[in-house]
């Protein structure tokens, strides 16, 4: 569905988006993710066919996105960051003019401005100014009107920015609704949120493209996928100085130096090798008393960091 | 037709815009102001060949009008939607750049010939309760609309032009209201002495004075008409170049 390749953006001497290529399947649900500033609205504005690329080959649903640009508007519902709107409309003549301008057929406008008011959950809202409305509701709005045509391709920058913790909930599953008839391109710096939604994540660092797989597998790939944490009461240099060596081991950290005389580590081991039985040797061993000795799963939190790390 | 759609658009739009309406009632204002002092004047004088309706089109205060209305109206055109940022869901719709253009200039115009209803519902009243009636004929109210028409499709197209250069409304109206009285300066020129015939008679070509003054007397000519619509294609082919080039030009 969307085919980039050596996109580079760059706005006037600063590199927004350097050489960058990666494809999204049909029917995918693919986030962008990255800290802000990475290049995420750039390359989303150029696939979007708002900015022409400074260089590279952009293809959407076939069509070239500079030369062919109307056939791929056709295609794409947009979102753009920040949500701008005519705050002087109400929102239905809002979303009717939005879509007469997509072409939506005449008899079909009632029928889709309904469905996408009902899927936004903006029913009680219709009839009110843009300008007086709050932020979250602006951003369904936004959401209604990159729906309202139908589109196969969802380009959405950031959707979920600015909402409290329940819209946020409805617009994740509107989106993976979605998800199951449309292709889907989504943006956003907040973790949780490609981890519940897509099924594929591109990690964008400073315009460059760090890495592109499931959430799952970026997790395991940080560090063998996890940690164990142990917490005895010993020493932390002694505990550092005993666990380093055993076979298998990576890293100690030390995360808390010790109440009373409890230690707290943090231990990575190889990738696929449990070393907790090594552990709780040693454990035995120094007669320490202990606490917890757990396996704990890597976030994809700790995934971002370590990619997006300087 | 998505031309129809944004020019609905386009057009309900001034009348939810605040300067829109002072601008509708500043010139109602000024149009009624100078429509009794002209009645007046011209019934305590007794003239009988002169009318109103002759002076009000050839006056300073008509040229002031005009010059500063066409730039209030089109400052906003372009220039807002950068500022939002709604021209980003603009440009991502699927429509071309000449239909966002065209509905930007006839919206404006609509808006701009609506701002002269207030003169004609005048000339009408005058015409039918004065007596004797003025002697202006329909040829005379022909051929002047037409020239407000033309006159005002042109510097609209100004407007609409330099509106597209910038997000800065009020730079975009000086723009605009240099250009506007640039063609006016030009115009100006005939009194200069020393010129030859030929620099003369394209100054008359191009001049809104020469235009006006012989609109009011009913001269039906079709070089203005030649002038003004070309003029007015050019510069709206060029606004639609550059918001082309946006899409384009990396
Ligand atoms: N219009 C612009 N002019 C100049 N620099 C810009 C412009 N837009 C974005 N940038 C720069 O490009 C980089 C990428 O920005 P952006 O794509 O908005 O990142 P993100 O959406 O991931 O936060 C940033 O360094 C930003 O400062
Ligand atoms: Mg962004």
């Amino acid at each position: 569905m969307i085919e980039v390749e050596n996109l580079s953006k760059t706005y006037s001497g600063v590199h927004a988006v350097r050489n960058i290529s990666f494809h999204v399947n049909k029917g995918e649900i693919v986030g962008f993710l990255g800290p802000n500033g990475a290049g995420k609205s750039t390359t989303m504005k150029v696939l979007a066919g708002y900015l022409p690329p400074t260089d590279g080959k952009i293809r959407i649903a076939g069509y070239d996105v500079i030369t062919e640009s109307l056939e791929v508007r056709k295609r794409i519902g947009y979102m753009p960051e920040n949500v701008p709107l005519y705050t002087d409309m109400r929102v239905n003549e809002f979303l009717r003019f939005r879509a007469e301008l997509k072409k939506v057929a005449r008899r079909r406008i009632k029928d889709r401005v309904e469905t996408v008011k009902e899927l936004c959950h903006l029913k009680d809202v219709g009839s009110k100014i843009i300008g007086t409305l709050s932020k979250g509701y602006r951003q369904r709005v936004g959401l209604a009107d990159a729906m309202v045509h139908d589109p196969d391709l969802l380009i959405l920058d950031e959707p979920t920015i600015g909402l409290d913790p329940n819209q946020i909930r409805s617009v994740r599953d509107l989106i993976r609704d979605l998800g199951k008839h449309h292709t889907i391109l989504l943006s956003t710096h907040i973790l949780s949120e490609v981890e519940l939604t897509c099924g594929r994540v591109l990690v964008i660092h400073r315009g460059r493209i760090e890495a592109s797989d499931t959430p799952a597998n970026l997790t395991r790939l940080v560090r063998g996928g996890g940690s164990i944490l142990l917490e005895v009461k010993a020493p932390s240099a002694d505990v550092v100085a005993r666990i380093q060596p055993l076979p298998n081991i990576e890293d100690v950290e030390i995360v808390l130096p010790g109440t009373g005389d409890w230690t707290v580590a943090k231990i990575f081991a190889k990738p696929g090798v449990d070393v907790r039985e090594d552990i709780f040797g040693v454990v035995r061993q120094n007669n320490w008393p202990l606490r917890e000795l757990a396996r704990v799963k890597a976030t994809l939190e700790e995934a971002f960091v370590e990619l997006t790390q300087d | 037709m998505a031309f129809w759609t944004l020019y609905k658009r386009e057009l309900s739009s001034y009348f939810q815009s605040v300067v829109a309406y002072i601008v509708l009632f500043g010139s109602a204002l000024a149009q009624g102001m100078v429509f009794i002092t002209l009645t007046n004047f011209i019934a305590q004088q007794n003239y009988k060949d002169q009318s109103v309706f002759q002076i009000f089109f050839t006056c300073a205060i008509f040229w002031i009008l005009l010059f500063v209305q066409v730039p209030l109206i089109t400052m906003r055109v372009f220039s807002e939607e950068f500022k939002l940022g709604t021209i980003e869901m603009l440009l991502t719709a699927p429509v071309r750049e000449w239909e966002i253009v065209l509905s930007k200039f006839f919206g404006a115009l609509t808006f701009f010939l609506i701002l002269w209803l207030p003169v004609v519902l005048d000339q009408v009243a005058l015409q039918l309760f004065s007596n004797p009636p003025p002697p202006v004929s329909w040829g005379q109210y022909g051929t002047t609309a037409l020239t407000i028409v033309l006159v005002g499709a042109f510097y609209v197209s100004l407007g609409v032009f330099t509106s597209v250069l910038t997000k800065n409304q009020i730079i975009s109206a000086v723009l605009c209201f240099a250009l506007i009285f640039a063609t006016f300066f030009v115009a100006l020129q005939k009194w200069q002495q020393h010129l030859d015939a030929f620099t003369l008679s394209w100054i008359s070509y191009v001049s809104l004075l020469e235009h006006f003054g012989h609109a009011v007397q009913g001269l039906f000519d079709t070089r203005p008409i030649v002038y003004y619509v070309s003029m007015t294609a050019f510069v709206l082919l060029v606004t639609q170049r550059i918001l082309l080039g946006r899409r384009l030009k990396g």
